[in-house]
């Protein structure tokens, strides 16, 4: 080196250089955070189970498992605004079961039965699938397992049921369990108006 | 038994190929194959041979012949219908009839046009004059179709098949909006029924007695009499698994041609005599 600085000396600049700009990040993390200005929330379009494209992978319930917070700070949250309303939701049934003597699968999807259906208005007694149905998720039972968000992807369904960190139950930690564990990075940090949106409704507006 | 004989198109930059979309096929008299997909019209030759392609204004997302030789597209809003050469005859527009047009057929010299914007089929005259509405008179006020697509067909008796998938059926209309019945139940298990929230998302019909039908979800092509017995599963494994409204068409031959909406591909599958 030129100027007396060796090339141990100049790789130590760097190093300490790329820690401090570390810390910077954190720093402003952390302040931003305490701010209340970034949360943790699951990006959709990278998680494993809302993901277009991926087919025939297992679900992945990392943020059940994951989760410092007892039962999951995640839950699933179905947008009504893109659900298509189905007789048949292949996030509600296992459409994999057997007919029932009503032709509908005999078993529920949820492991928690966590989710409800109603019919919208009345139903028709000569054609049920004559019909819009709502479905509901209960924030009480719900896990946050994924296993509805991978039944409700495309192209099987509309892809209206996501997973999403509930704030009231987050304990905001500095590092999320569940980010670190999170194969697809899904788990990201947020600006609090883009965390909260819509979907986290827990009825529709029929 | 059913085995598939040709790859038609592709994703690509090529002159017989497709650059984003695949969305509908048909096939005519002389069983040329017509496509759509992008913004452009391409025509095959019986043996997949690219004869003819040209510019449509819009993207397309249904394309049918009629038996005079005009081509007819559907597109966002509007229905551009060409002479065999490609020229552009006459464009019908109906800002209210004409949402997103995503099926044309043919009964005794009207015009049928699947909107699905408004979960409907329109009966228009040979002049472009509205005249009725089919599948949209009834408690849910049109077809249930969370795929997002209308689709149909007519068989030689002038009787419409159209999708229902949201009820996994296909229903069977008179020009006039009668229902005459349908055939499909729900089964995730046995193929003789249909799967998935939505299903069957296409349909063709051909022959005296034969309906074919495209799934979405693990997608698959099978061929019904006009009872609903199941006659065969064409093929199951030879899509991209995240394919959903696959056209499907049948030339005079028996051949049956199906669109991979993610390949671009249009795949062409030969049965046997029993088939």
């Amino acid at each position: 080196m030129s100027d007396g600085l060796t090339r141990r000396d100049a790789l130590n600049r760097v190093a300490r250089g790329t820690v401090l700009l570390g810390f910077g990040g954190t720093a402003a993390f952390l302040i931003e955070k305490a701010d209340g200005q970034v949360v943790w929330q699951v990006d959709a379009s990278r998680c494993v189970n809302s993901r277009l494209g991926e087919v025939g992978v297992p679900v992945c319930t990392l943020c059940t498992t994951e989760c410092v917070v007892q039962q999951s700070a995640v839950r699933a949250v179905n947008n009504f605004r893109e659900c298509g309303r189905c007789y048949i939701c292949p996030a509600y049934y296992n459409i994999k079961s057997a007919v029932d003597e009503k032709g509908l699968p005999s078993e529920k999807l949820c492991p928690r039965d966590a989710i409800e259906r109603q019919p919208i208005g009345m139903v028709d007694p000569g054609d049920p699938a004559n019909n819009f149905y709502e479905y509901i998720i209960d924030d009480e039972k719900c896990d946050g397992c994924g296993i509805c968000v991978k039944g409700c992807k495309e192209p099987l369904g509309l892809g209206s049921i996501i997973l999403k960190v509930r704030h009231n139950l987050c304990v905001d930690c500095n590092h999320c369990a569940i980010s670190l564990a999170c194969p697809k990075e899904a788990l990201v940090r947020q600006p609090v108006a883009d965390a909260l949106e819509p979907t986290l409704a827990t009825h529709s507006t029929r | 038994m059913y085995k598939q004989v040709q790859v038609i198109g592709g994703k690509g930059e090529g002159a017989h190929r497709f650059g984003r979309t695949l969305r509908s096929i048909t096939v005519d008299g002389s069983d040329r194959l017509y496509a759509v997909g992008d913004s452009e019209l391409k025509v095959f030759d019986a043996d997949g041979t690219l004869r003819h392609r040209w510019p449509t204004s819009r993207p397309g997302y249904a394309v049918a012949v009629a038996d005079d030789g005009l081509v007819c597209v559907g597109e966002a809003g509007q229905v551009e219908i060409f002479d065999s050469g490609g020229t552009l005859a006459n464009t019908w527009r109906d800002a209210e009839r004409l949402g997103r047009i995503t099926a044309i057929g043919f009964v005794s010299g009207y015009v049928l046009v699947g909107d699905a914007k408004d979960r409907a089929i329109r009966r228009y005259d040979a002049s472009g004059t509205f005249l009725n509405d089919i599948g949209k008179n009834n408690r849910m006020q049109g077809f249930l179709i969370p795929n997002g697509i209308v689709d149909f067909s007519v068989d030689a008796d002038g009787v419409i098949h159209a999708t229902n998938p949201g009820k996994h059926r296909i229903e069977r209309y008179t020009p006039d909006d009668q229902l005459l019945g349908h055939i499909g139940r729900f089964n995730g298990i046995d193929p003789a029924g249909f799967s998935g929230c939505c299903n069957p998302t296409n349909v063709t019909v051909a022959g005296r007695d034969r309906i074919y039908v495209t799934e979405k979800a693990e997608p698959r092509a099978k061929v019904y009499d006009f009872q609903g017995s199941l006659i065969a599963v064409i093929a199951t494994d030879v899509f991209d698994p995240n394919c959903k409204n696959m056209d499907i068409a049948v030339d005079r031959r028996g051949r049956v041609y199906v669109a991979d909406t993610v390949r671009l591909e249009i795949l062409a599958f030969e049965g046997d005599a029993e088939s």
